[in-house]
């Protein structure tokens, strides 16, 4: 077994890290530009994002891979860069110093009808695709997030442990708080969806984006009630709010930090850590609330960007 | 013959039918019923139905779609008729539409776009990717009075002030108004450049047709 699957299984709950797109917008990068781009354009704001979240005390980073799917990268034009961008993104994540690099796994953004044209065989196919070149880069794990359909979740998780068995994978879905509870906006709810996850050989299943903290401790509250499943949870720092050319988000670290650790005495969280504008910052905020959590790792000798 | 009430016609909409509603949209004017009626009083409320579930939270995405394609259907097939008896829907005026440049998200723009054919307005659909100046030379081409722009993502909200910023540049000799959404779009972003803020397809229905009185 490896040692972070041991990890996400036994505990105590992983520090993952906070927002990487928001990390990189307020470095500078511009609208309608792919974040997976930077990993080739910009290396050194890659670098020094992952190592400001390891400073903070993230145990894991996400390498910067959410969209490094054929399907994104072909609306980009860059789809000849495919292995490049997944191989180039580990490695920065890797060479920031991180224990855990986990490969980030985003949706294609193709939707199966009435909403698009997709059909789960495209899906598969991408999704090999990338799990494969990803697992040659040596990862310690991937992450399916942000998906706003139960199908396609499900389509990755599985392709991903085709392409590499024995990697855990974990699955994140965006939900959004609607009257009747927490669905995505394919309408998949909140329990049944991570318990099938579950059962498809997730090693931990939750949610990350579209919600802040407030909502998601209200989710983990409820999925921890209802099930005994591994969670994974991700919020964002509430709504971005526009100021000068840039982006700020609402919330305070400190509001972040107290409602994820409001959740901690539970034993079924296997990693907590931030979405969308939840910077260092947020991250510093949750550790310094995990009693007992190891001190952050010493970023690795290198130049500074 | 088929005895047709409007609440069916509604009723094909909010069941997301679209075939149905192309069956009765054309049964309805074969049978010589008004199409403006069959249009405001029976499709339009079934579109206006599929909002409200939305917002209850009965509805989610597919059914929304699947429900403004039933609208878009009974709109064609209605639409010959509707000329031919030369009782083409009043226009409330008239409407373009897009999502910013940098943005490829297009299913809740073509949802607004629907809406507001459904209820009456002329729309120009420019599609997603939309730069900013053709966004304005298409106002000025069709005089439009509600300049529609949607943005999903952080990065690419800064093109709505763009647009504000444009539109009150182009020196029209009338007052286009710039109405926004998408989910990252707050009313404090709108009321910050200038525009109006919708928070889902229903409410910029209501918001267009505010503009429209003025």
């Amino acid at each position: 077994m490896s040692e972070l699957l041991d990890r996400l299984r036994r505990g105590p709950c992983l520090l993952l890290d906070g927002g990487l797109g928001s990390e990189l917008i307020a470095r500078g990068l511009a609208p309608g530009t792919p974040p997976d781009l930077w990993t080739l354009e910009r290396p050194g704001d890659l670098t020094s994002v992952h190592r400001a979240y390891l400073e903070a005390g993230s145990e894991a980073v996400h390498s910067n891979t959410f969209g490094a799917n054929a399907a994104r990268l072909a609306r980009f034009g860059l789809l000849d860069r495919i292995e490049d961008l997944n191989h180039a993104a580990v490695r920065l994540a890797r060479e920031a110093g991180a224990r855990y690099v986990i490969a980030d796994v985003g949706p294609t953004g193709e939707y199966l009808p009435p909403v698009g044209q997709a059909d789960p065989g495209q899906w598969r196919r991408h999704f090999v695709q990338q799990g494969r070149i990803l697992a040659a880069s040596g990862i310690d794990a991937f992450h399916v997030e942000t998906m706003t359909d139960l199908r396609e979740a499900l389509v990755a998780l599985e392709s991903l442990r085709e392409a590499a068995p024995g990697l855990p994978v974990l699955v994140s879905l965006a939900f959004e708080r609607r009257k009747r509870g927490f669905f995505t906006i394919m309408g998949d709810p909140l329990v049944p969806s991570l318990t099938r996850l579950a059962a498809a050989g997730a090693v931990a299943v939750g949610a990350n984006c579209g919600i802040a903290s407030a909502d998601m401790r209200e989710l983990g509250r409820e999925a921890l009630a209802a099930t005994d499943l591994p969670l994974v949870l991700q919020p964002n720092a509430g709504q971005p709010l526009r100021e000068g050319g840039g982006v700020r988000y609402a919330q305070r670290p400190e509001e972040f930090a107290e409602d994820m650790a409001s959740l901690l005495p539970a034993a079924r969280l296997a990693a907590l850590g931030g979405c969308c504008g939840t910077g260092p910052a947020f991250i510093a905020a949750l550790r310094s609330r995990m009693p007992g959590h190891p001190q952050p790792v010493a970023p690795a000798p290198g130049p500074r960007p | 013959m088929l005895q047709l009430e409007c609440a069916d016609l509604a009723q094909a909409v909010v069941e997301g039918n679209a075939a149905e509603a192309r069956r009765l949209a054309r049964a309805w004017a074969e049978a010589g019923g008004d199409p403006l009626q069959a249009l405001e009083q029976g499709f339009a409320r079934g579109i206006h139905r599929v909002g409200e579930l939305w917002e209850e939270g009965e509805y989610f995405l597919p059914e929304l779609i699947q429900g403004a394609e039933a609208m878009k259907a009974a709109l064609e097939t209605l639409g010959p008729f509707l000329r031919a008896a030369r009782t083409e829907q009043r226009s409330r005026g008239c409407v373009v539409i897009g999502t910013v440049r940098g943005d490829l998200h297009d299913i809740g723009k073509s949802l607004v776009a629907t809406m507001l054919s459904a209820h009456g307005f002329e729309v120009h659909d420019l599609g997603s990717d939309v730069p900013v100046a053709a966004f304005v030379e298409e106002t000025r081409r069709v005089r439009a009075g509600i300049v529609a722009a949607s943005a999903l993502l952080t990065t690419t909200m800064v093109g709505q002030r763009d647009l504000v910023r444009a539109v009150q540049a182009a020196g029209f000799d009338w007052s286009p108004r710039v109405l926004i959404g998408g989910a990252p779009t707050t009313p404090d972003w709108a009321a910050e450049i200038g525009a109006r803020h919708a928070e889902n397809a229903l409410r910029a229905v209501a918001v267009a047709e505010e503009l429209a009185q003025r």
